[in-house]
């Protein structure tokens, strides 16, 4: 479970403060997948840092799994980071790392006596035959991927997705979508989803916060579409968005 | 025309022993430079950087120290930077002129200094993403240094040693002045002091010949390093 109670946040500028987040109260369920929506700056990736202690509230506490985040000091908090991986929206691969290189960073970090191999996470997202090539030999797309793989090689207990399909165009963001949901599924983890784009949240969370300026607004549970997501080919839809009134 | 070839290579061969021996000196001069650049020029410059202020192990105190020594050693005129080292080199080797080791001394201390820069500005150019993301996986900061920085900047890191090393072979040539010797030495004493100028300017072109080779080698590294 991750808590947030009464969690503010400023950031100090050189002549003023603004805050980034005010009063946040909610809980995430273990096992949960999780929206996080709101526009540039209403304050979501610097909720998601708080959770990994990338950041550090300025009032009131992050609890995860019973503990408070801001007691802890940074060589207290890596038994906690070993169990929660992060997907990037720039992917923040290691260029000068194989696909596979890149895939067993986390296992180097720490050692885990549960995790998958790097052939069994590269299998999952459906990249097995890239495992020796690097990242700029890589799609966009598939450079997620890899980022997935990396962050699910650890069996994470949390994962958390900052914007991971905004530097995608659109079907390809919806298979990352559907890799993400397959995750969840196989691996039973607790997802939270920060993005700007409803869709994402729609086809992936059970429950979506909905921050605006730094508070939150409502905490929505989502309706999951009947209809299965449309994956039609880019071409069809710019007809369909471009020539049709 | 004929006559005037042979007559060269007949002075060529005559001088190549000699040549060959400054070559040598040369040689442990820069082979001590680069083996401290490495040694203690990459620690230094990665300290510069993990304890500047916003990064991983931001240190104030050290970091001023760290930028002091770089600074002053890079801002002190070489040739005066060897004279003022007279004293420690004999207080600590034995004697202060005429070896090449004893002349070592002053090549270590700019190596360090310069290529510590080198190292910092590498590692300042690695994207802000990638130590967030090795914080975010909880890497130490050894780990860190090890799996992330030297990893993304290896590319910019032998750019740089080589830059470093062309200047050390620069900086070897004034070495003469404490007896040092070096091909610098050699071409300054046949060429500028004896008007021997035919063997000045083969000791000058073996000098470019060694940096064309520095030059050549480093970028053929960094660039079959380089998979970005």
């Amino acid at each position: 479970m991750i808590e947030f109670n009464s969690v503010s946040k400023t950031f100090q500028e050189i002549t003023n403060t603004f805050p980034a987040l005010s009063d946040i109260s909610f809980a995430i369920q273990k096992g949960e997948a999780f929206g996080v929506v709101g526009e540039s700056g209403a304050g979501k990736s610097t909720l998601l840092r708080l959770i990994n202690a990338l950041e550090k509230p300025t009032s009131g506490s992050v609890d995860v799994e019973g503990i408070t985040l801001s007691t802890l000091e940074n060589k207290q908090l890596r038994p906690l980071k070993k169990r929660i991986s992060m997907v990037f929206q720039q992917f923040n691969l290691l260029n000068n790392k194989t696909v596979a290189e890149n895939v067993r960073l986390p296992l180097e970090i720490h050692s885990h006596s549960v995790h998958l191999t790097v052939d069994e996470a590269l299998n999952f997202v459906g990249l097995e035959d890239k495992k020796d090539q690097y990242p700029s030999q890589l799609s966009g797309g598939q450079k997620q991927r890899v980022g997935i793989a990396r962050a699910l090689v650890t069996r994470p207990d949390i994962l958390l997705c900052d914007e991971p399909t905004s530097a995608l165009d659109q079907s390809t963001a919806e298979e990352i979508v559907q890799v993400l949901k397959e995750a969840h599924k196989a691996f039973n983890m607790t997802i939270v989803v920060v993005t700007h784009d409803l869709p994402v949240v729609k086809a992936l969370c059970q429950r979506v916060a909905v921050l605006e300026k730094g508070e939150l607004k409502t905490i929505l549970d989502v309706n999951p579409s009947t209809e299965p997501a449309e994956n039609k080919p880019y071409h069809e839809r710019a007809i369909e968005v471009l020539s049709n009134g | 025309m004929v006559e005037n070839v042979r007559l060269y290579l007949e002075r060529v061969a005559e001088y190549l022993p000699r040549m060959l021996e400054s070559l040598g000196e040369t040689g442990i001069m820069l082979f001590f430079a680069m083996l401290a650049a490495i040694l203690l020029g990459i620690p230094v410059g990665t300290l510069l950087y993990l304890t500047s202020s916003g990064r991983p192990m931001e240190h104030r105190l050290l970091n001023r120290i760290l930028n002091a020594f770089v600074n002053i050693i890079r801002s002190f005129p070489f040739l005066l930077l060897v004279v003022a080292m007279q004293p420690f080199i004999r207080e600590v080797y034995g004697r202060a002129t005429g070896d090449p080791v004893a002349a070592s001394f002053p090549m270590v201390v700019i190596a360090i200094a310069l290529y510590a820069r080198f190292v910092e500005q590498s590692l300042n150019d690695i994207p802000r993403e990638i130590i967030e993301t090795a914080q975010s996986m909880g890497a130490t900061t050894w780990q860190l240094v090890w799996k992330f920085l030297y990893v993304e900047a290896r590319s910019s890191l032998i750019v740089g040693f080589t830059t470093a090393a062309i200047s050390f072979v620069s900086y070897s040539t004034i070495m003469g002045v404490v007896g040092g010797g070096g091909i610098g030495d050699f071409a300054i004493r046949y060429g500028y002091q004896r008007y021997e100028t035919d063997i000045m300017y083969t000791a000058i072109v073996l000098i470019i010949l060694l940096v064309e080779l520095f030059q050549w080698l480093g970028l053929k590294l960094a660039k079959r390093l380089d998979k970005r």
